[in-house]
């Protein structure tokens, strides 16, 4: 063991840990205020890589500055999918609304197979290759910026959610749905906008990924699971829980690959899912009540 | 090669196209009796991934079934049956398990002589079972699977190298490379991907150490999915090893070269085996920079033939593109059964498997003397080339004989 080794094996955790942060806040946020379990966040991710992508290819549109277009668009689709998809099916039982967004990721999925076929495509941008020594580890710029990204953009939500009127109703129909409709809150409204938001972080996710990794339609499988682990991890509904949760799986998985012999690092972070739900069942940081 | 790979997969064939041309397929082949008296035709049945993840790689065997087809139809057919056509019977797997042996079956009851197919190795697995009980010939294509020619099958042959002699052979091309360079190769790490095929590659390069006298330094198989491998492959970098190899997909194994050439990963040489991604012209295209002077160990073209240089020029005229490995092995293994059918004179199945059996044939474009199978089934002479990356394009540097250019070796850049 080298003290070089766990120096990188850090810094590659927390650049990771970001991002699976950024991910799992959409996800949680969303399950926060409409308790459903959304498979289909890890397929709207993928969606707006490839928005991320036509953009820069067909319209030169730099990734970063491509988020200022992506995230309003699927702040609209995700209130689309609310109400069209999700809402209609609100009375049904639990097991059908994670049915139909399993079903909605499959068909997006399958979409983009379609339409785009399952070639591997990358956004060339000037920095993608980026990278520098901090001493013995290497940092690569647009991982860095992608951690910073969702850190700032955690922080943003998180602000909005204490700060602005929609904030706090928002946060009122997740603590008490039946109170919030009581003091007068639109909650169809709401609940669209909370998928809107949770759509939007994603898009956000996509567009500060996309420079580091490559465009498919199964992308969303090497983010997906990692962030329900860390929705669970950090507390369901839980912002902040998320984005500590994610640099808890980032690092988890990063030192489980420095120091354990072959694949067991995912079992590392598996193990510490399975933990938490025995023994933590609300999360690290407590459930969205102890947001 | 890479059976089973999910690699750049433009689905080019879609399912529509394929139902429509091959019933149009079907509809010959259903012809009535009389029709064909006349004009005698070898049905021979292809059961490929035409349609689903496997689609792109599907479509470029397919290519080189239909090239080769062509050239044995214009040629005057099988002689020895009085100039009989082959005619492709289309079957479609989607790369699943089931497709592939009711593909077989129908295929076998439409009358095809002999089955070639189909990609992946766990497809092959179950569709020998099927090809055995109807005593069909199935000549396999691209999958790699040690087990596929175990258990005493008659009816099952394959042309390309197992994973075993992939593994091996790649392994001690490198060796035999290394010591023309006098620059021993003492320290040997691997990476690759946990599933069927990586890790039927690294138990190979695990086993091989002893016999060639290097230390497995490092053995990291990962998932496949993994958004990052800093860590993985710092760990490598830290065993200091003079080789890495990596057997991988498409995505994966772009990582693991991106991610190695910024941690400046030191090795002497980056050599893939059996890589989807390494000697792929579509990925070496787009990372041109990233590639050059990089190995792969896979199976390819005898680029000194000149047969093969006229087969890869019809290709460029007929699909305007180059020829692929993948299209070079479905070519290659229509004359394997040409050869066998003129020898039979029969289209009796036990007959044509008899033939089969005793092929010895040197007149062919792959990277060894001749294709000859053993008791199980396994081509004798089946050898993977080992390719670099020269000035952009895949060339084969070894086996010494086969090579086009001289390895650059040790590489430079890797050794940072």
């Amino acid at each position: 063991m080298t003290w070089g080794l766990l120096l990188q094996a850090v810094v590659s955790g927390l650049l990771l840990g970001g991002v699976y942060g950024l991910v799992a806040s959409g996800l949680s946020l969303v399950f926060g205020v409409l308790r459903v379990i959304n498979f289909a966040h890890g397929s709207v991710m993928m969606l707006a890589m490839y928005a991320t992508y036509w953009l820069f290819v067909l319209g030169g549109v730099d990734p970063y500055l491509s988020m200022v277009l992506t995230a309003p668009l699927f702040f609209v689709l995700g209130v689309a999918i609310q109400k069209v998809v999700i809402e209609p099916n609100r009375s049904s039982a639990e097991h059908n609304q994670l049915l139909l967004t399993l079903g909605l990721a499959l068909f997006f999925e399958n979409l983009a197979l379609v339409l785009w076929q399952g070639d591997f495509r990358t956004v060339k941008v000037s920095y993608s290759g980026a990278s520098f020594m901090l001493g013995d580890a290497l940092v690569e710029v647009p991982r860095l910026i992608a951690s910073a990204g969702a850190v700032l953009v955690a922080g943003t939500l998180f602000a909005f959610l204490r700060l602005t009127d929609v904030g706090k109703a928002l946060r009122a129909l997740a603590e008490e749905p039946e109170g919030a409709a009581l003091v007068g809150i639109n909650v169809p409204r709401i609940r669209a906008a909370s998928f809107g938001l949770g759509s939007a972080c994603v898009a956000v996710a996509g567009a500060l990924i996309t420079p580091f990794f490559y465009v498919a339609p199964d992308v969303a499988e090497s983010f997906n699971i990692m962030a329900f682990v860390v929705v669970v991890l950090g507390g369901m509904g839980n912002l902040v829980g998320a984005l500590a949760g994610g640099f808890i799986v980032g690092l988890a998985e990063s030192l489980g690959a420095a120091f354990l012999p072959g694949s067991l690092k995912l079992l590392v972070v598996f193990a510490i899912f399975i933990l938490v739900l025995l023994f933590r069942p609300q999360g690290l940081f407590g459930g969205s009540r102890g947001r | 090669m890479s059976d089973g790979m999910q690699c750049s997969s433009p689905a080019r064939v879609t399912r529509r196209f394929f139902m429509v041309t091959s019933g149009a397929a079907a509809a010959v082949a259903g012809s009535p009796a009389v029709l064909r008296a006349q004009a005698r035709e070898v049905k021979v049945g292809y059961i490929l991934p035409v349609t689903g993840p496997l689609a792109f790689e599907a479509a470029l065997a397919l290519n080189g079934l239909t090239l080769a087809t062509d050239e044995i139809n214009t040629g005057g057919g099988i002689k020895s049956l009085g100039g009989a056509k082959i005619t492709l019977l289309p079957g479609d797997t989607q790369n699943k398990v089931e497709l592939g042996n009711s593909e077989a079956s129908r295929l076998i009851d439409q009358g095809a002589v002999a089955i070639i197919g189909p990609f992946s190795s766990l497809v092959a697995f179950s569709v020998r079972q099927v090809t055995e009980k109807n005593r069909t010939p199935f000549l396999l294509l691209a999958a790699v699977a040690d087990n596929l020619t175990e258990g005493g099958l008659k009816y099952t042959f394959r042309m390309q190298p197992n994973g075993k002699a992939m593994a091996t052979l790649t392994v001690s091309n490198m060796f035999e490379m290394a010591k023309n360079a006098n620059v021993p190769i003492r320290r040997v790490a691997m990476m690759h991907e946990e599933g069927n095929f990586g890790t039927t590659m690294g138990n190979h390069v695990e086993a091989f150490a002893k016999t060639m006298g290097y230390e497995l330094v490092q053995r990291i198989p990962y998932n496949l999915r993994s958004p990052d491998l800093t860590s993985e492959l710092s760990k490598v970098k830290a065993s200091r090893p003079d080789l890495l190899i990596v057997s991988g997909y498409y995505g994966d194994s772009k990582l693991i070269a991106e991610t190695a050439s910024k941690l400046k990963i030191g090795v002497n040489a980056l050599v893939g085996l059996a890589n989807a991604a390494y000697s792929n012209p579509k990925f070496i295209a787009e990372n041109r920079e990233l590639t050059e002077q990089l190995f792969d160990g896979n199976y390819w073209h005898n680029p000194q033939s000149p047969r093969a240089r006229a087969v890869f020029d019809a290709y460029q005229k007929k699909f305007g593109a180059t020829m692929s490995n993948h299209s070079v092995q479905g070519y290659e293994v229509m004359f394997v059964l040409r050869d066998a059918l003129e020898r039979a004179g029969s289209m009796d199945r036990d007959k044509l498997r008899e033939a089969i059996a005793k092929t010895n044939l040197t007149d062919q474009i792959l990277t060894q003397e001749s294709i000859r199978f053993d008791e199980a089934g396994e081509d004798i002479y089946a050898t993977p080339a080992l390719i670099q990356v020269q000035n952009g394009k895949p060339v084969v540097v070894g086996p010494a004989k086969y090579a086009e250019a001289k390895p650059i070796f040790p590489v430079l850049k890797w050794k940072g």
